[in-house]
Parts: C-alpha cells; structure tokens; sequence
C-alpha cells in the first residue's frame, strides 16, 4: 500500500498521528478556527446520500395503501411496522439471515487466517521464487471475470458435495484470498524490520514470531479485512444462488430476490426486507470505522 | 440477477409475468410446506418404503396452489410416493450438477426448448397421459428446436392471451369487440377523442411487456408464426439474409402496424412499467390493454368490480385470421438423469386426471390442453375460447427468438426510434449469427 | 461479482526493497511452506482449475450440459462480427472511463473537505461511508423508483419539463442514470483510500507554504495533488477494474435499456447461460479477461513511470 511518489517524496509520519486521525475530528482542542462555509457544504452534500436513505427507511413504514402513490417522499402517515413483521415472514428472514451469518463469519476467519499467513510467509521470503510468484499467481486471480469460473465450478463442487452453505462459504473466501494478501503484504511492508530481528534474536520461534508478534500488529488490518470480507460476503448474490443446491438453505440476498417478483408491487413490503439485509451491515460498519480507517492508514502510510 | 441461471418469470422471453396473481400468503404456504417437506431427512421420517419424488415447480402464482391442492392430497392418498416441491433451484444449475428433479411441471418456452434440443430429457410418448393431449398443442412443443422429440414434454396447462378491455367503457361510448382491424382503428379513434381516457396502455419501460404484448400479437394475427420459424430454421445458415428467409421481408408490414398502435397509447408510456399498467388499467380509464390472463388476476386484485373482458387482436381485415397468443405455461418433463422416472410417471398419471388438471386450468384462467377438456367458464377468458377451438392460436412470435438475441431490447428501442427498417435489419443479422455458429 | 472493487484496494506488491529478512537464509523453514501452500493448494482447486475447465468449454458448442463438440475458434471469429457485443463492450469501456473520472474527482474533493477543519467530522465521515455497505441490487431498486417516479413527478409539479420524463426511459441518457447511481456507490471507498492519503502529509508543509503566502489553491496544485498522485492511479487502476465487471446495478435500474444502450459486458456473458449459447459467451469471458489484464498492466506501466511503488 505504499506509494512513493519519487518527487517530492512523501516524507514519513509518526504512527500514531495515524492511529488517532480520528479523534482529530470533533474535539479539536487548537485553536483555530472551524471553516464553517465546508461544514455547510458538506452538509448539503449530505443530502445526496441521506435523501436515497431517508426515502427507503420512509417507504418501509408507509402502509400498502400509502407506498407507492406520490413522489415517495411524504411521511409515512399513518406509520406501521407490520411490513417488517411481513417481510421477516415471507423471506423466512431469520433462517436465512442464520445461514447467511455463518457464511459470513467462516469467510471472515477463515480470510484472516489464510490471508495473514500467507502474506507472512511471502513477505518474510521474499527472495525465493516460490513465494514470489506464488504471489502474483494469486493477485492474478483479481482480474477472472466470474462468469468464466461459474457453470464449471457449480459442477465441480457438486461432484465434490459442497453445493451446500459450506461451499459457498470456502468460494467467498478463496476469491477475497486476493485482494487481502494484497492488503496484509502492504502493511507488513510498514512493520519495522527490526521489531522481526529483536523477535528473532530473543529466540521466537518464526510460529510464535507470527502469533505473538506478527498477528497482534496486525489487528487494524484484520479489522479492515474482516469489514470489507463481511461487506462482500453478506451481500453476495450470485454465488449462493448458483452453488447452493437446496433451497432451505439459501442467503438472504437470494431469499429476496427470488420473492422480489412477489414485491415489486408492494414498495412497502420490499423496501422493510432491504432494510433488514441492510442493517447488519450499518451497524457492523458503524462500529468497525475506526478501525478500519486506521488499518487503511497503516497500511498506506511506510512505516 | 435472478435471470441468471434460473426463473423463467424474470426472463425478458419468460412469457408469463415477472409476477402474478398469488397472493403473498399462499406463496408463504407453499415456502413452509417446502421446508417441512424438503428437509434432508423427510425420506427416512416417512418409514423406507416410501419413495422421495423430487417435483420442480416454481410459476409463482401457484406454488402454493400446488402445495395445498395437489401435492398434499397426493401424498396422503398412498404411501409408496412422496412428493416434495422445489419452487426456488435453478434449473439449468441442477442440470449442470447432473443432480436433476425427478419431475419437473414448469413454463415450457425456448430455454426449455433447448433441454430438448440438447437430448436431456426423457421421451414420455408411451406414457397414457401423452395420447390424451390435444395434438395440435402437443406440436407447439416441436416449435422451438427440434419437431422428432416433441413428446419430450407433455403440455399441461396453456394460457391464452389478448386484448384485455373495459367493458363498461366499450358499452358507454358503444364500441363493439372489433374483429378486423379496420374495427380496431375506429375503436381506438372513439376513445381517442373521449377526456380522460387512454385507448391503450403501453408499458414501454418492461421490454418483455412490448413483446408478449404488441409484438407477438401483431405478428400473431398476420402471419403464420410457426410457419415462418420452420421455414427460417430450415434456412439454416442462410436464415435472416436477403434472398433467403428473412425477417425484414415478412415483418415490415407487422412493424408497420405496431407503430400505428403507438398513437393511441398513453403519452408516458416510455417510463411505465408492468405494475403501473395494471395499476391504470384497474383505475377504469383504460380502454384496452396487451397483457394475458396474469395481468387479470393482478388487475382483480386491485378492482374486483372492474368489468375485464379479453379478445383477440385483429391485425388485418380478414376475420379468420384471428387468433389466440398462446403459451405452455405449465408443461411436464422427466430429466434423463432423474432419480425415479417410475415413480414421477405414476405422479404424471395423477396430475393429468381430468379432476386435477381441469381443476387447476379452471381456478386459475387457463385452458386444458387435453381432447377431452370442456370449455373454459370464466367470461374474462371466455372471449378467447373460439380461436382456441377452431386451432386459430400460435406462440409468441418472440419467444421463438432464443434468449441470446435480446428482442425485448431491440423492440423497446423500436418503439422509441420507430425506426422499424434498422429493427429488422438487427434481427436478421443477428439471426443469421447465430444460425452461422451453430449450424455450419 | 461485485460492481465495485473493494474499497481499501490501495495496495502494494512487496517490491525489492522488502522487509529482507536479516537471517539470509540459505534453508527454507517448512512452517512458511504450511503457512502459504493452504491458500496457494485450495486457490488452485476451487478458482483456477474451474477457469482452466470454462476456458476450454470456449471451444466447444456446450450448452452447460448435455453433448458437446469441439469447434476450434468458431466461436471467437464469431464475435468479432457481432456488433452487440462490440456495443457492449463500447459502452462499458466509455462508462468505466467516465464513472472513473467521476468518483476519483469526488473522492478526492470530499475527502480533502472531510479532512480539513469542519464541525462535525466524525458524523459527516460516516454518513459519506454509508453508500458503501449496501448491496448494489438494493440500490439499484431504490434508485430506480427515484428515477422513475420521484423525479419526474417533482419535475412535473415545479414545471422542469426535460425532467418530467424518466432519465432511465431515454436512450441517449440512460447511461448517465448508471453512471450516477455507480457514482453514488463507488465513492466513499475511493474516498477512504484518498483520506489515509490525505492524513500521511503532515501538516507542517501546509504551514510553511502558508507562510510562504501561497493560496489554499495554490496548496493544492503544489501539495496536495502531486502527493496524492499516487493514490489516485490506484483508485483509478481498482475502480475501472471494478466498473468494466458492472453488472447489478445495471440489471436493476436500466435491464440493459432502453434498447441495448446500456448492456453491459458482464450481462451480455450472463445471457450465455439461459439460452444455451454458454459456449460462445465463454469465448466473450475469455477475451474480457485478456482485455481487462491488458488494461491493467497498462495502467501499472503509468504507475511504474509515474515511480510509484505498487
């Protein structure tokens, strides 16, 4: 994640300067003064993205009788929550969304897991081939149209019997494998040589250089990781849909669009079941932000 | 999304609507009944001599028409089969997995067409059910791709289509049902020049709404549809060029009529879509409307007192050469690789009594294929039923187009340039395409 | 799979000047073997053997399943004489361009805003994060009754004629309705890459340059821009990667219309698998795959001149 522009060079930054841009929001304590015109700015572009939110948290409250008349973006009057009871109902949401979970948490541990390793190793041995294009072997791997892999791999992994949650759970994390070495091998770039030498000197052995030293460093990057893995594997419609042979045990995004047909008539009744896939994931971000930005600034930052 | 792999009702060629008449409960009948069914262990719970018969149905509207009025009964009336009902798996998935249903009941259109074309289905000829069908819709099987195995597929249930109207405006402004299009024109001009109301609605944004509806009704009341097909796929590699079967030479008139039908439709009807057609329609300042007997049932939802008739779209001044559009909305196949062909062929000889099958076609504004079906009784079906006796029906010119060739497309921006010469011309060059690369 | 790349992409090969480790090792420990091989092993299971099998099925007449023959290169002269998959291809390349330009402007505008002295930053950070945690299929839904039915009626009642009718439903401007709506989603992760950019210059070049009396937009063409050259290369080589694979935003808002102004390549390949023309949409897979890497590595050819280090 390092970019060195040759000139100027981008001189480097104390760490920590990074790890709390956060708290730089908000609470500044210097004392110049606050470019309220921005602020302003910033606030009517805020519109853009609150208006599309505000009109879809709307409809889901409207009755049947309410949605879909006028521009949509009237209150909802009078207000009902029973489109979420309704919804919830007719998606079976709750077995779904269990189904979906697990999915997604072995692609995120597993992704960590895989992922951190691998970037160690081909980090720490650089030098030797087998790492090396090993490396690129797999960055390769980012530019696959999907649509290339599909029809062979729904075969292949019936023949191997995980046309089933399993499945799709191991696909989302071979093809998250990429991108996250990617990520992990850039910040490992910024962990100081050093701290690896003094590991190494006090005679840590290199598997609990990796657990004890290596994976603890890690943690903002296995923040972002997990977010963006979770992000891409809760909303993933394609591979469930194509892979996962029993219709039991189908993910939320699939659920949805197989009844979106019986939907599309009431806004109302889909719009509440998109908000029940969305949530997860807002509150999941909400609090996985801080971290996130601080991994992304780690990573970018040369250490 | 869903179109991918799957569900014909979201393909722009599904001929059937991206929706229906269901309401949300039975469909969520039939979800649970699936899950209480479909669990792994169903077939070991009901004692081993029971055999699990895999049943794919997945036409929205009646999953849980199915669920409750016939697979229930079903599998209570004996203990040697029982029956689980899939409405979600993609077909052409399972096909790839080698891991088909045992029986499937499901919209018969060209991707169907291909599962014949590519010999993966098994031949039903010697089956008692087959010798009961009405022949001249046994042959619509043949239509797609190949005629020698049309037994492949039994056809079960057959949705007719046409001009949906308003009868109590017809009668207000004393419009009679036109059968030439002489007739159709004047109507269109009566309402036309009455306030308020929209001689007919187009739903221009749902390409798959020009199709079913303008398009293949149209070509379906001037030329002889299936005719033309057999005549291009003969033409094999020359298909769609000048000297040869085309399209440009027998659609030019067609496309010129659809375009005369543009003027007497609603002035937004580039950004409507299916519902909203169904909306206004039921609102009661719609004359006419193309849709099939889905929309009927949708429309009933939204205004069940509104007086909804269909007839025929007469396309030329010829009285005969009215006629029906027609579909095999629900039609019956075994994969090759089905588990239990024995048993899904007892389940065929179940489905295909007269007590099951006219009851489903009846409950749910569809016609009986069978030589022995009497007549349909809802009257807002009723005005199609003559076309249908006299052999006056035909498919949608469309769906014989196969899904690589997006006609929806190419007839949404026709009726947006109405530039029907550079129309044809696609679909000749594209026919001719596809008719070089898989028939040299 | 995705429309968009995901978002954190700015990222780096190990180049040469690597953390080396000090123990030049002549013997390779077999823990980093363990560790590396599980992923390198299931990786070639699961994605690359599946690709080398739809490769081949590019020579063949397979529908996805029953018979098959093999065809030589049938199926790839014959798209270079189909002009909707040329069409396809002409417009996704013009979209990616144009939605490049588009988001990489806007982040970068919105992340400078952001970064500066504002009240409220944290709150107005998240907000600027949403877009990015929802699926593109809920989106796309959302905007289309936006497109379809908000704006045109607000249009009608305030008397914005050009307005009144559906973006969505005109050919010549369809495009632009994808384009915002990809916008729309696409921004706030290249704005996350553009603010850790943003934090790793200090500030103390800004205030010497204030000194100096330049002007904040003199700051920017001689601070912010050439730093930041780096990250926006970056952006830019993830986002068109990202944007040429548009397929679920683009089924839920346009369906490819009206006509086939909008058909992408990713749903012009889709097509292949419901109407038994899977083979011939495999040998389009093929060449988009060819043609994506190539555009890649040209794109890293700019970088690498540029001296940065990916």
């Amino acid at each position: 994640m390092t970019a060195q522009t040759s000139t100027p060079q981008i001189p480097p930054v104390a760490r920590d300067t990074a790890k709390k841009w956060w708290r730089r929001g908000g609470n500044d304590l210097d004392d110049t003064k606050y470019n309220w015109t921005l602020t302003i700015v910033l606030i009517v572009l805020s519109l853009a993205v609150l208006v599309p939110l505000y009109f879809t948290v709307t409809m889901a409250l409207k009755t049947s009788a309410q949605a879909g008349t006028g521009t949509g973006l009237a209150l909802p009057s009078p207000l009902t929550l029973s489109n979420f009871a309704e919804a919830w109902e007719l998606t079976n949401f709750g077995r779904a969304a269990l189904i979906s979970a697990a999915i997604s948490a072995v692609t995120v541990g597993g992704l960590i897991l895989l992922a951190s390793m691998a970037a160690f190793a081909i980090a720490q041995n650089w030098d030797r081939k087998l790492f090396r294009y090993s490396y690129f072997y797999l960055l390769a791997a980012m530019f696959i149209p999907f649509p290339v892999i599909a029809l062979p791999q729904i075969k292949f992994m019936s023949i191997v019997g995980l046309s089933n949650p399993v499945g799709v759970a191991i696909l989302h994390l071979l093809f998250g494998l990429s991108f996250n070495i990617l990520l992990y091998s850039a910040f490992l770039r910024s962990v100081p040589t050093e701290l690896m030498e003094s590991a190494q000197i006090d005679g840590a052995r290199t598997m609990q250089l990796f657990w004890r030293v290596v994976f603890p460093l890690l943690a903002p990057m296995n923040a972002t990781v997990a977010i963006f893995a979770f992000l891409q594997s809760w909303n993933d419609f394609m591979m469930p849909s194509l892979i996962i042979a029993n219709p039991q045990w189908q993910t939320i995004p699939v659920v949805q669009a197989l009844f979106q047909s019986q939907f599309s008539a009431n806004y109302n009744i889909s719009f509440a079941s998109y908000l029940m896939a969305m949530a997860p994931t807002v509150v999941a971000y909400l609090f996985a932000q801080r971290w996130v930005m601080s991994g992304v600034t780690q990573g970018a930052i040369k250490g | 999304m869903v179109a991918m792999l799957s569900s014909p009702r979201q393909g722009p060629q599904g001929v059937r609507a991206p929706t229906g008449v269901l309401s949300r409960r039975s469909f969520l009948r039939g979800v649970v009944a699936t899950a209480a069914l479909a669990g792994p262990l169903a077939a070991c719970s009901r004692g081993s001599e029971a055999t699990t018969l895999r049943f794919y149905q997945s036409k929205p509207e009646v999953v849980g028409y199915f669920d409750d009025n016939i697979i229930a009964p079903f599998n209570t009336s004996q203990d040697a089969i029982h029956v689980t009902h899939d409405a979600t798996t993609s077909l052409v998935a399972s096909l790839v997995r080698q891991d088909p249903h045992d029986l499937v009941c499901n919209n018969y259109d060209n991707m169907a067409g291909t599962f014949v074309a590519r010999d993966v289905l098994t031949d039903l000829k010697d089956l008692p059910a087959a010798a009961r069908v009405q022949p001249d819709v046994q042959e619509l099987v043949g239509q797609y791709a190949t005629a020698d195995r049309a037994t492949d597929v039994l056809p079960y249930s057959v949705t007719a289509a046409g001009v949906i109207y308003n009868e109590a405006l017809f009668d207000e402004h004393g419009v009679q049902v036109p059968t030439t299009w002489s007739q159709m024109q004047a109507a269109c001009e009566t309402f036309q020049a009455v306030d308020g109301v929209t001689p007919i609605y187009m739903t221009l944004r749902d390409p798959w709404t020009i199709q079913q509806g303008l398009f293949d009704y149209t070509a379906g009341g001037m030329i002889d549809v299936a005719g033309f097909f057999a005549d291009l796929q003969a033409a094999g590699p020359d298909g769609g060029t000048a000297g040869s079967v085309n399209f440009r030479d027998t659609f030019a008139p067609i496309v010129a009529r659809m375009l005369q039908m543009l003027d007497y439709a609603n002035s937004d009807a580039a950004s409507r879509a299916y519902f909203d057609g169904n909306t206004a329609f039921a609102e009661g300042d719609v004359a006419m409307y193309f849709q099939g007997p889905w929309a009927i049932g949708e429309i009933f939802n939204a205004n069940p007192d509104l007086p909804t008739r269909t007839f025929p779209l007469p396309a030329t001044d010829v009285v005969e050469d009215l006629a029906a559009r027609v579909n095999l909305d629900l039609a019956l196949w075994i994969p090759a690789g089905a588990a239990h062909p024995e048993e899904a062929a007892t389940f065929i000889e179940y489905l295909t009594q007269p007590e099951v099958q006219v009851t489903y076609n009846d409950d749910n504004l569809a016609f009986t294929p069978t030589v022995d079906a009497p007549p349909v009784q809802d009257e807002r079906i009723a005005g199609l039923q003559a076309a249908i006796d006299e052999g006056r029906f035909y498919q949608g010119a469309g769906t014989y187009i196969p899904n690589s060739i997006p006609t929806g497309n190419y007839l949404q921006e026709l009726v947006l340039s109405r530039n029907g010469d550079q129309f044809l011309e696609t679909l000749d060059a594209d026919w001719n395409r596809l008719a070089q690369r898989t028939q040299a | 799979m995705s429309v968009t790349a995901p978002p954190a992409a700015v990222s780096a090969t190990p180049a040469d000047d690597a953390p080396s480790s000090p123990r030049a090792r002549a013997r390779l420990e077999p823990v980093y073997l363990a560790m590396l091989l599980p992923a390198v092993v299931l990786f070639t299971i699961f994605i690359t053997f599946p690709a080398v099998v739809g490769m081949f099925y590019s020579f063949t007449n397979y529908a996805g399943y029953g018979t098959w023959d093999f065809i030589g290169l049938v199926n790839y002269r014959a798209i270079f004489s189909d002009p909707r998959i040329l069409g396809a291809y002409t417009f996704t390349i013009g979209f990616s361009l144009v939605t490049v330009l588009l988001v990489n402007a806007i982040a970068l505008a919105l992340a400078i805003a952001l970064n500066a002295k504002i009240k409220l930053k944290a709150g107005l950070r998240s907000v600027f994060f949403l877009p990015m945690v929802i699926s593109g299929i809920v989106i796309a839904y959302v905007f289309s009754y936006l497109f379809n039915t908000t704006i045109p009626l607000l249009a009608q009642s305030i008397g914005i004629e050009a307005l009144s009718t559906s973006i969505l439903a005109n050919e010549s401007l369809a495009w632009l309705g994808v384009v915002l709506v990809t916008t729309w989603q696409a921004v706030p992760g290249a704005m996350i890459i553009y603010l850790a950019g943003l934090l790793a210059i200090p500030d103390d070049i800004y205030e010497a340059a204030s000194v100096d009396g330049a002007g904040a937009w003199r700051q920017f063409r001689s601070i912010t821009l050439p730093l930041m050259a780096g990250y926006v290369v970056i952006n830019t080589i993830l986002g068109f990667k990202g944007f040429l694979n548009a397929y679920d935003i683009i089924v839920g808002l346009t369906n490819g219309g009206p006509g086939t102004s909008t058909f992408s390549i990713a749903m012009t390949i889709f097509t292949g698998f419901t109407s038994g023309d899977y083979a011939y949409q495999m040998a389009n897979a093929v060449l988009f795959f060819i043609i994506t890497v190539v555009l890649s590595l040209v794109q890293l050819q700019v970088i690498k001149r540029r001296g940065v280090t990916l």
